[in-house]
Order: structure tokens, then sequence, then C-alpha cells
């Protein structure tokens, strides 16, 4: 057979079908490259949020001990502070008392605890003691018991006993 | 008998030379290949990152309040570490018998200082007990000694008994002491 044109190769795929396929290609890549890259930040957002997360429980651990701290050191300060108003008190209620002895009679010694009063002196007379000294120890002490023992020259020793009880 | 002759051969309809029959399917297919992509790749993805997004600034916007906390914490700390140095400072501190000697010969001569007992104290404190004899001129003496202790390096507390003998020109002192300081905590 004879032809009068001349054979053309014919492509196994044409143009058009070509720059479909190139461009459905290049559109799925495009799509899959958008999802990763979101995937990735999404990776990323979620390590920072673990980091984030275990700071915030180191600092919040922090703070729980701050708080402590703080605790302990009112505790102490409040304890220094009893202690030397225990003490201010306590000087002052010794202070008080030797204060009032009237200045006839003469204290050989005077001993405080708790909740008793030890004294040991020397009066003229029992009517200066009980004038002078008893009222004021019996308006402070719940108990006072005086024992009187008279010296040769006349005056008296004497040991008061003055005893607080404790309210019930 | 015949079955019918069924042909799936699509018609051409060529405009130009364009196959407009192909070309309109590839451009379906182009749109569903989207659409499948969008629905199942796609949106899930912006999805979950838009979650992430949004707890990545909540937390950070609670690490940020959580860090101005603790800052502001622990400046409070300081500074009452630093107005209350004096206090911290005195419960650390043992009992050192020469230096409180010293420390009390400016209103008494110190015969003996004893220690009686040592006991635990609200848990967290250790209170060793002292009895203290010593000699003053005049009951002042004593209570210029029980101010002066506000100022002295260790927590020491006066307790009963006291006891007050006059002996020639000096008074004999007899009275308890009571040493506080922190319990040493335990190794960890």
């Amino acid at each position: 057979m004879y032809s009068f044109t001349t054979p053309k190769p014919k492509p196994l795929i044409k143009e058009d079908t070509k720059l479909w396929l190139v461009f459905i290609v290049i559109s799925v890549v495009l799509y899959i490259s958008f999802a990763l890259f979101l995937e990735i930040k999404t990776v990323l957002y979620n390590k920072d949020i673990e980091s984030f997360n275990r700071e915030i429980i180191t600092l919040k651990q922090k703070i729980v001990k701050i708080d402590s701290q703080k605790e302990f050191i009112y505790r102490q300060k409040t304890l220094y502070e009893d202690i030397m108003v225990k003490n201010s008190l306590m000087k002052d209620s010794i202070k008080n008392l030797l204060d009032l002895i009237p200045d006839p009679v003469t204290l050989s010694s005077i001993s405080f605890d708790k909740n008793k009063l030890i004294i040991y002196g020397i009066t003229p007379t029992q009517d200066i003691y009980n004038m002078l000294m008893l009222p004021p120890l019996e308006s402070i002490f719940t108990e006072t018991k005086t024992y009187f023992y008279q010296m040769s020259n006349g005056w008296y020793k004497f040991k008061s006993e003055n005893y607080l009880k404790e309210k019930q | 008998m015949k079955l019918p002759n069924v042909s799936f051969k699509l018609p051409k309809v060529k405009i130009y030379g364009i196959d407009v029959i192909k070309n309109f399917l590839f451009f379906t297919f182009f749109i569903i290949l989207t659409l499948v992509f969008i629905a199942f790749i796609i949106s899930p993805a912006i999805h979950s990152f838009k979650k992430s997004k949004k707890e990545y600034y909540q937390t950070k916007y609670t690490l940020e309040i959580t860090t101005n906390q603790y800052k502001e914490k622990l400046t409070e700390l300081k500074k009452l570490q630093n107005s209350n140095r004096k206090i911290i400072n005195a419960f650390k501190r043992d009992f050192n018998e020469n230096n409180f000697k010293l420390f009390a010969s400016k209103y008494m001569s110190v015969s003996s200082v004893k220690e009686v007992n040592s006991t635990e104290y609200k848990n967290e404190f250790i209170k060793t007990t002292y009895i203290m004899t010593s000699k003053i001129k005049s009951p002042k003496n004593f209570y210029d000694f029980i101010d002066a202790l506000k100022n002295y390096k260790s927590v020491l507390r006066v307790y009963f008994p006291i006891d007050f003998i006059k002996n020639k020109e000096n008074i004999d002192l007899t009275l308890k002491l009571e040493h506080y300081k922190l319990k040493p905590k335990k190794a960890e």
C-alpha cells in the first residue's frame, strides 16, 4: 500500500493528558507537603507544651517549698518573740515583787518558782510585816503562809510561802 | 439468544482540537482528589494544629503567670529572710558556754553553767536546759541581763526556778536557762 502522507510517531500519552497528570501530581505533592508541614508544627508545639508543663510543675514545687520556708521563718519569728516577751514578763514580775518589799524588811533569800514564791527575811516586828508586806502578797497569791522566828535582838526572822493555784 | 452490544467507549467531542470529555473527566478527577485530600489529610492536620497551637499559647501563658508568681514569692522570701536574719541565725547557733560567760560578765559573775537536759520542742526545735549560778551586785544587774538577752547571738529564755540568796556584799543568783535551736535536718 502506498500512502501520500508520511507517518508521524504517535505518543503513548497525549500532550494534554501529560499536562493534567503533571498538574495532578504537583497538586498532590503540595497537599502532602502542606499536611506534613502542619504535622511537624503540631509535633513541635506538643514538644514545647510538654516542656512548659514540666517547667510549670517544677515552679509549682518551688513555690510550695518557698511557702513552707516562709511559714517556717514565721514560726521561728513567733517563737523568738514569744521567748523575748516571756523574758520581759519574767523580769517585770520579779521587779514588781521585789519593789513590794517595804524598807524596814530585809530579805535574805527569795526563791521564785512557777507557782510559788518562798521568801526568807528579817522584820523588826510582825506587825510591820503583816501591815506592809502581807497584803500585797495575799492579793497576788492564792495561798500565803508566814512563819516567824524571834531572834535574840527582838527582831523576827520570817519565812513566807506563797502559792498560786492554777484554775481547774 | 443474542446479547446486546454494549460499548463503554467515550464519545469524542472536540472543539478546536481539544477533547472536551477527557478534559472534563480529568477536571472532575482533580476536584474529587482535592476534596479527598482536604477531607482526610489536610482538615485533620489543620484541626490538630489549631488545637496544639491553642494549647501551646494557653500553657505558655500559664507558665508566664507561674514564673511571675515564683519570682514574687522568691522576692518575698528574700525580704523576709533579710528582715529576720538575726532570728534565723540565732536559731542556728549552738550554745557556747565561754561566749555566754563573756556576754553575761557585763552584768554578773558567772560561776557555772551546767547542762540539765535536752528535749525536742515543737518538732522543729531542740530545747536545752542549763542551770546557771552567778553572783550579782543588785537585782538591777539581773534586769539588765534579761534586757540584754534580746541582743544575744543565741535564743535564751530565763525560766523558773530563780533563786536570789543574799551573801554579804553580793547576791547569789541561780536560775534556769533554756536554749532553743533548730533541730538538725536529716540527710535526704
